[in-house]
């Protein structure tokens, strides 16, 4: 039914060294080399699609490379399993859902199904979001730690779900949340891993001048104006409206331009229609530019960035929101409102500047425009902010320090 | 009766040589004593060490020379035919040349003993510079002998000439390394104990200088080979001898830290100051504190996590200047400086009886720093050490033993002062460095500012 760990031809431990430096990677080895021996089975829904599966996808072979026997499972299920699992996720994020008592009850057979036939085994079990959580009825014959990870917004989860979930949850020893307003009143231990974004993947990795004009070209976009950016999926919940208002109010007296990048999804019928709305909204001013970026366009997005004046982020919601610190990698001066975990990356007028409605957001922009020197110092800094808190490597020592703290309860521990 | 003939009519013929030998000889002795009177004053009087060896050496192969030219002499004016002559002349020059290169090479051998001796290299390389010597000695005399026999040397030469390029270029970094061994303990560049720094970064006292590498402890411990090429080619900081030991060594050790969420969280003022109440230390340790290693970069650095948020979510500018303002460096106890944010809002809350609440999603989250202290490989024991040290922990390191170690493990002092003064009775450094105030600094500025301390003191 699983498929057991692939190997993943990415990045070696050792490319990082020229962007953390010798000290991180040290340190990297001195806790794997006190794992030696300990079995890491984490487990998900999926080996493709989804951010759990990409992050999942980077951090497992570096911890091989870093010599832990980190493992990598999926669970399996019918159609009907992960339509109830989606709706699952959906609730988390507070939306409404019907679940009804045989959706739970799938749940749980296709659960057991999975205990019957996975082939584990493991010193720590690491589970990944709700659809696999149940697997912690089988702890008592395959014994270990177990550590739930929770990577959706879980700030205001549908009561009855997080109920439901609730109950498998409080059987592990630990619980990860990626931030502080995730956290829920549980009897277990709960850790706040922030995620991270990989610095030598397409969508951060340094591009060449060449490379970025390629893609301004096919976009007919003007390299001489100044460009804001925002890079979201068409969503209300983005606020392109709210962001073309705000350009509007800018551009009355700063000769600039406006990219709002994004796709649409599949799974959000909503999209199509914001997408016409945002269109029409700027069909009649030339310094909009509304592109229809494909999935997988990694490279495009990078390069949309690095050529962006200033990018914003003017959600009305958000999870953890990592496009923020994809943005600040690239030493862009970054606009964004305080929602979610984005207060967490940008710290307000230190690295970058934070906005709570379309005036506030239009003066940041004018701020910026005018002031490119104080510009390019919140992009420095924001450039900092990331390199020290939202890398991949700060994502590493985190998970293997968690591994190493099942065993200790003080508020102090030396290995 | 045709010998006793013939011995009395040429008697005169083999007596004059017989003679003329024996007066040679005899002059020859004699000479041979005034010129070793003579050398023996002449070297007392230079005072070179290798004298001795020059007299024992020569006196006897002396002797043997001096019965050389006696019979060469009386070869020479005896009436035997010249072919003869000749013969004899060639063999005794051979036994000359075989006699003044044993010579030679004994007095070199000897003088290389007595040299290579005194290089303060771990093994100096006596045997393989006496087999150089032996053979170019020996080669030498072969070529003399064939070419006083009269044969071609020309050929030879040529041979001789490419084995020794062969031999050179297969060999020349062994001879590179020898050569640039003998140039750093001729010219008294570095000493065994003295504490040196490559250009490549790597650091460390020279344990020994070997005639091809020298052995180097790093301060993690490790022994690295470096050839001696290296050093003389490259660029070396030679710090010198090194200082004071201390009379205990310092393990340097790194700290990482785990975010662990509470659950408790706060809207208001008044919840704010209840849940501080019962709030564990290391949690109020970690909102007084983490900005320091999220925010290394920035100075100043951000204020605490409650006066931050009292302004951002509560908007009132004014409590969070009064909690931003709060000296942490004037506390050595979490409780305390617990207390006194409590009293500051407590004292506050008093008169602004008007609460605010956060908007929604802007709550106060309580958040517990988790410390996991691990020991790096790097120990100094004395001064130098430990500012090389210093320069390559990560500013975990360094946050532990200042913040961490003088807070939250209540030493009341930071590490390094508590060793300075303790362990190498640096009173004067351990004072300057317990004064700096290190929430004053970003952690890379305070690394520089303690090394420029250091270094002041070592020089």
């Amino acid at each position: 039914m699983s498929k057991e760990i692939f190997r993943n031809p990415m990045a070696k431990i050792q490319d990082y060294e020229p962007i953390v430096g010798k000290d991180t990677l040290d340190e990297l080895h001195m806790l794997a080399d006190r794992l030696s021996g300990k079995v890491i089975q984490n487990i998900n829904s999926t080996f493709t699609g989804g951010g759990v599966a990409e992050i999942l996808a980077r951090l497992v072979p570096l911890l091989n490379q870093l010599g832990v026997d980190a493992r990598w499972n999926i669970i399996q299920g019918n159609d009907a399993f992960f339509d109830v699992t989606k709706r699952f996720h959906n609730a988390f994020h507070g939306k409404a859902e019907e679940i009804r008592d045989e959706d739970f009850a799938l749940f749980l057979e296709i659960s057991q199904k999975n205990i019957e036939e996975l082939k584990l085994n493991g010193d720590i079990f690491f589970i990944h979001d709700p659809q696999p959580v149940a697997l912690i009825n089988n702890r008592e014959k395959l014994g270990g730690k177990w550590i739930w990870r929770c990577h959706i917004d879980s700030s205001k989860p549908n009561k009855r779900v997080w109920e439901f979930v609730r109950s498998f949850v409080i059987n592990y020893d630990a619980v990860v949340f990626s931030a502080p307003n995730f956290a829920q009143k549980l009897p277990v231990r709960q850790f706040m891993i922030s995620p991270s974004i990989d610095p030598l993947s397409d969508k951060n990795k340094e591009l060449s001048p060449e490379a970025i004009d390629t893609v301004l070209r096919k976009y007919e976009l003007d390299t001489k104006k100044p460009m804001i950016v925002q890079i979201s999926r068409f969503d209300y919940l983005k606020d392109p409206i709210g962001v073309i208002e705000a350009f509007e109010i800018v551009r009355k007296n700063i000769d600039c331009q406006l990219v709002l990048a994004g796709g649409t999804a599949d799974d959000d019928p909503e999209s199509g229609k914001v997408l016409a709305e945002v269109k029409e909204r700027a069909a009649t001013n030339p310094d909009i530019h509304i592109l229809l970026i494909p999935p997988n366009s990694d490279i495009e997005i990078n390069a949309l960035q690095r050529s962006a004046t200033i990018i914003m982020q003017k959600s009305l919601r958000e999870g953890f929101g990592l496009t923020i610190s994809e943005a600040l990698w690239k030493g862009k001066p970054v606009i964004a409102t305080a929602v979610g975990g984005i207060p967490l990356q940008v710290k307000n007028k230190l690295t970058g500047l934070l906005c709570h409605s379309v005036e506030g957001a239009a003066y940041d922009l004018k701020n910026l425009l005018s002031n490119p020197e104080y510009a390019q110092w919140l992009g420095k800094n924001g450039r900092e902010h990331v390199k020290q808190n939202f890398l991949i490597t700060r994502h590493l020592k985190e998970y293997m320090l968690l591994f190493l703290l099942l065993n200790h309860t003080s508020d102090m521990v030396y290995l | 009766m045709g010998a006793t003939n013939w011995l009395s009519q040429n008697w005169i013929t083999l007596v004059v040589p017989i003679v003329v030998f024996l007066a040679f000889f005899i002059v020859s002795i004699w000479g041979r004593k005034i010129a070793f009177d003579y050398l023996t004053k002449w070297l007392n009087k230079t005072k070179w060490e290798g004298s001795d060896l020059l007299i024992q050496t020569t006196k006897n192969p002396f002797f043997h020379w001096c019965l050389i030219l006696g019979v060469y002499v009386a070869l020479m004016i005896s009436v035997l035919p010249m072919e003869y002559k000749d013969l004899g002349s060639k063999i005794l020059a051979t036994l000359f040349i075989i006699s003044l290169a044993w010579t030679i090479l004994s007095l070199a051998e000897k003088l290389i003993r007595r040299y290579i001796s005194k290089l303060k290299t771990a093994s100096p390389p006596i045997k393989l510079t006496i087999n150089i010597v032996r053979i170019i000695i020996i080669v030498l005399a072969i070529l003399v002998i064939i070419d006083f026999w009269g044969a071609p040397i020309t050929p030879l030469l040529l041979f001789l000439a490419v084995l020794i390029l062969v031999a050179v270029i297969a060999s020349r970094d062994t001879l590179l390394n020898i050569f640039s061994g003998f140039q750093l303990t001729a010219e008294d560049v570095m000493k065994t104990g003295d504490f040196i720094k490559l250009d490549s970064g790597i650091e460390g006292y020279i344990v020994e200088i070997g005639w091809r590498n020298t052995r180097m402890k790093t301060l993690d411990e490790s022994i690295i080979l470096v050839p001696n090429s290296k050093l003389i080619q490259g660029t070396v900081i030679n710090y010198g001898r090194p200082l004071k030991k201390a009379t205990q060594p310092f393990r340097f050790y790194t700290r990482l830290h785990m975010k662990e969420l509470t659950g408790l969280k706060a809207t208001t003022l008044s919840e704010l100051l209840g849940i501080l109440k019962r709030a564990p230390g290391s949690a109020v340790y970690y909102h007084t504190h983490h900005f320091l290693e999220e925010y290394q970069y920035l100075t100043p650095e951000p204020a605490n996590d409650f006066a931050l948020w009292i302004g951002d979510a509560l908007g009132d500018e004014i409590l969070e200047e009064k909690l931003a303002s709060i000296d942490i460096f004037q506390f050595s106890t979490i409780s305390s400086l617990k207390a006194k944010i409590r009293d500051v809002i407590r004292e506050y809350l008093l008169n602004k009886p008007a609460e605010r609440v956060a908007p929604e999603g802007r709550e106060f989250h309580f958040i517990k720093s988790i410390s996991v202290v691990l020991p790096t490989p790097y120990v100094a024991h004395d001064l130098r050490e430990f500012v090389e040290v210093l320069r390559k922990v990560s500013i975990y390191s360094l946050y532990f033993h200042i913040f961490e170690a003088r807070l939250r493990l209540q030493r009341k002092n930071n590490d390094f002062s508590i060793w300075f003064r303790d362990c190498l009775e640096e009173n004067d450094l351990a004072d300057k460095i317990a004064r700096l105030d290190p929430y004053a600094f970003t952690l890379e500025k305070l690394r520089s500012t303690i090394i420029q301390q250091i270094e002041k003191r070592i020089k």
